[in-house]
């Protein structure tokens, strides 16, 4: 029994050991990440090579709807671990701003990012974004063209739309909402639902319920449309509302945050400017998440429009992240919830 | 004096880590916009929604302990008992699915059952119906039932061993074995087949990720939703209240109905191997039974997730990038299940002991915290321990062990209580008289005595540990992650071949400790 004692004590003792003995690193930042990790992950790879600057990320996913890093930063609020918050989308980062999370930070890299991507106190700025578009089946004939299409009786039953109480769904419904006002925003849930329109639990599982022929359209974020015409699936993909009279195109772009009480705050602003350099951009157009640049003049891939082509939703993030909030309770209702 | 003193210190430690965050939680949800109020917990009784919430989470928990049971307990008779062929190898692998978390399971069975799964290669039209009933509340349930069928599985093959083979041999003077093990055998093993159920039952109420993955609303589901889509601490605690009285029901009916308070276990004399069942002319359709069962509930989704994973180099591209969370994984588990073990050994002398006057309170308190969602436990942790005094325990991996100790302490105190029950009281006794103080006494009789309940302890945690996402998630330092929160954090849009391959070598690490403690026994048995 007493060797298996000290057996015991010298296991738990070299653990210990084991789990204390990283050395930190003379300089460090510790970033939150709601970006996808496949994504986010080599471009702070990057960042650590160009600046011998240490990484230590809180990876949050989409598909895990953000609860680690939005609800961790929320609840450390007293006293923030993080140095920077990688948002996926602005709405988030607006919310940390309303919190009193979020701190202004001024990088010389923002210059080139048109005003409507940027907080105007400079608490967040946005880079790289997705758009908001509708993933069609390749056999269907003319297809959908315009979010309102949700509700026409032609396509009574063939649409399907992630759960509007998470991610960009939510910020795209919320936009609707400042677009339009409550009356007629409400007016259009009401008749996407009675024509039939189905829920999914995400933007991924919509685009592969069109994919597998189950619908035949869906809003999704661009991202999820590329990955699988990458994939080889029979879809397409469609930027909504782009004549004269309609919305426009809703344009999810990546938000990065300083937080505020940063510990590491020089080494924060570093990698603020590594992630809004154009160089950045350019990688996450060719990665796979396939990302419009929005500083212009960057290069990407053909499947990536650039931002100057598109007729984009003119949309104040600020007012949709308060309207979200506001509207949370009719959404739960509407989506039976 | 010091046996006291111990005690308390155990509770202590239980108190400060588990039940501290819970209340700070639970203060935080009576206060709304600065102001004392009740109104998180009024939300409650008012919206029709949470008796639908409700009722969908008891009848996932009812159905899928009740199917749990009328598998695993024929099961564990089986593969306990009897001369059934294979059984060493169908009780291992009966018993994977348990050592994974359960979305891993939810999971393998969407490669199965899901639109573009194996079972679409064959029939379309097949798929399509299996992916809609995958989706519900059966899909649900089969999933659920997989995963804790071993629960019940290897609680029997353990409660069998109890029962005094003199009893079944006198049985079997005047009747069968059928019947044997009917009026005599399973009401010996009724309180380890109440305790699979218990198990199962609140382990099933508090499953988020499966009904999250699967589109099934239950509370854990409600109380994640509060956290994510309105971050409102206060209503996601409040959602997770019916947790604890559904918990203070079950636990009451258990003691109900064990008439004791809690599970004893008495081991067969020594020398008295049980008999071993021939089943004759059955052995081979039972065995071909079990085989097609094992590859129904086991095989076939492991079978789809492994055939996933091979491709060139999609194990190099998994350990490449997570190797480091891999090693993280076990060393945390380790040092998760080595202070669970302690502390579930002082907890379950208690309890079995009766030592301290509130152990009913401690004993259900444990109970609760194993069924609490971990999301409510993570942020009780920031909130309490995320302080500049504290930052070395909220800033290092201390802060996923105070998690574990929390949410799985019940897990081997339960355990371990069960065990201590075979130790006479007797033992201590005689040693009392002769002179030891209660330190000695523990270490030298009971511990060594208990040993082998001890190191079934030590794994349970383990495995716990190792498989848990919900604490881990919210909690971990920076830069420190574990393997299942590497493997939810890769799936979105990560290829599934890597994240078929980051499965299996969840399994495998798992698998691991449990085949070096095989591998041992064999050694020391041949060495004797």
């Amino acid at each position: 029994m007493k060797r298996l004692l000290a057996i015991m004590v010298g296991t738990l003792a070299g653990l210990v050991f084991a789990g204390c003995s990283s050395q930190p690193s003379a300089e460090e930042v510790v970033v939150y990440v709601s970006e996808d990790q496949v994504f986010s992950e080599p471009i702070l790879k990057d960042f650590e090579a160009a600046t011998g600057i240490h990484v230590k990320a809180v990876y949050d996913t989409e598909e895990a709807k953000s609860t680690g890093a939005m609800n961790r930063l929320i609840a450390e609020k007293d006293n923030p671990q993080a140095d920077v918050y990688w948002a996926n989308e602005p709405i988030r980062a607006e919310v940390l701003k309303q919190k009193g999370i979020a701190a202004p930070c001024a990088s010389p890299n923002a210059a080139g990012i048109p005003d409507q991507f940027k907080d105007p106190q400079g608490c967040w700025t946005g880079f790289s974004a997705r758009a908001r578009v509708l993933v069609v089946g390749k056999n269907v004939k003319a297809p959908p063209s315009s979010i309102l299409d949700y509700t026409d009786p032609r396509w009574k039953g063939r649409g399907v739309i992630a759960n509007p109480l998470f991610g960009t769904t939510t910020s795209q419904v919320a936009a609707l909402f400042t677009l339009w006002g409550d009356e007629k925003a409400k007016d259009f849930m009401v008749r996407m639902k009675a024509n039939g329109t189905e829920l999914s639990t995400s933007n991924g599982e919509s685009a592969d319920l069109v994919a597998a022929g189950n619908f035949d359209f869906s809003l999704v974020d661009s991202d999820d449309v590329v990955n699988r015409m990458k994939q080889g699936r029979p879809v397409a993909m469609i930027y909504p509302d782009q004549r004269g009279d309609e919305v426009g195109c809703m344009i999810v772009p990546n938000a990065v945050v300083l937080i505020k009480g940063a510990p590491h705050p020089a080494s924060a602003k570093r990698l603020i400017d590594f992630l809004l350099s154009k160089e950045t951009e350019r990688k996450l157009a060719f990665a796979e998440c396939a990302q419009i640049p929005l500083h212009a003049g960057v290069e990407t891939p053909p499947e990536v429009k650039p931002i100057e082509g598109l007729k984009t939703m003119r949309i104040n993030y600020a007012e949709v992240a308060r309207k979200m909030q506001d509207i949370q309770p009719f959404l739960k209702e509407w989506a039976g919830l | 004096m010091v046996k006291r003193a111990v005690l308390i210190l155990a509770v202590a430690v239980l108190l400060v880590a588990g039940l501290a965050p819970v209340a700070a939680m639970f203060v935080r949800s009576l206060d709304v916009d600065g102001q004392f109020s009740l109104a998180n917990y009024e939300s409650l009784l008012v919206s029709g929604r949470q008796w639908t919430l409700l009722a969908n989470s008891l009848a996932l928990a009812s159905l899928t302990t009740i199917l749990a049971l009328a598998i695993g307990v024929p099961l564990g008779v089986l593969l306990g008992r009897t001369d059934l062929p294979l059984r060493r190898a169908l009780a291992v692998l009966f018993t994977v699915p348990l050592l994974v978390p359960p979305y891993i399971i939810a999971v393998s069975w969407f490669d199965v059952l899901g639109p573009q799964g194996f079972l679409s290669q064959i029939s379309a039209v097949a798929a399509e119906h299996a992916a809609a009933w995958l989706f519900g509340l059966w899909g649900n349930v089969l999933v659920l039932t997989s995963v804790f069928t071993p629960v019940v599985m290897l609680l029997t093959m353990v409660y069998l061993k109890t029962v005094n083979p003199r009893l079944e041999e006198a049985g079997k003077l005047a009747a069968g074995w059928c019947r044997v093990l009917w009026g005599i055998t399973l009401p010996l093993v009724w309180p380890g087949i109440l305790l699979a159920a218990v198990l199962v039952f609140l382990l099933a109420f508090g499953e988020l990720g499966v009904p999250m993955f699967l589109r099934f609303s239950v509370f854990p589901v409600e109380s994640f939703t509060q956290f994510t889509a309105f971050y409102n601490f206060g209503a996601a605690t409040a959602a997770a209240a019916p947790m604890a009285g559904v918990t203070l029901l079950v636990f009451a009916l258990e003691r109900a109905l064990v008439h004791q308070g809690t599970v004893h276990i008495r081991f067969a004399p020594q020398g008295d191997a049980a008999s071993v069942i021939r089943l004759g002319r059955y052995r081979r359709p039972l065995g071909l039974a079990a085989i097609a069962l094992c590859f129904l509930m086991v095989a076939a989704p492991l079978v789809a997730l492994v055939a996933r994973s091979m491709s060139v180099g999609a194990y190099a591209e998994a350990f490449a990038k997570a190797g480091d969370s891999l090693v993280r994984s076990i060393e945390y588990a380790a040092l998760g299940a080595s202070l669970l073990a302690i502390l579930g050994f002082l907890l379950g002398y208690m309890i079995q002991d009766r030592a301290l006057k509130g152990w009913p309170t401690v004993d259900w308190l444990t109970i609760f915290l194993f069924a609490l969602p971990g999301s409510v436990i993570g942020i009780g942790l920031i909130s309490l321990w995320n302080r500049p005094a504290t930052n070395f325990v909220y800033g290092s991996f201390l802060i996923i062990l105070l998690g574990y100790v929390a949410q799985y302490a019940g897990v081997t105190s339960r355990i371990t209580a069960a065990i201590l029950g075979e130790i006479p009281p007797s033992m201590e006794e005689a040693a009392q008289l002769a002179g030891a103080r209660w330190p000695r006494r523990v270490l030298l009789i009971t511990a060594p005595i208990a040993r082998r309940g001890l190191v079934g302890a030590w794994l349970g945690g383990y495995i716990f540990c190792l498989r848990d996402v919900g604490i881990s998630i919210m909690v971990y330092p920076p830069g420190q992650d574990t393997l299942p929160v590497r493997i939810l954090t890769r799936m979105a849009n990560g290829t599934p071949e890597l994240i078929a391959a980051l499965c299996v070598v969840m399994v495998l690490c798992a698998l691991v400790p449990l085949a070096v403690l095989g591998l041992l026994l064999k050694w020391r048995g041949t060495a004797r």
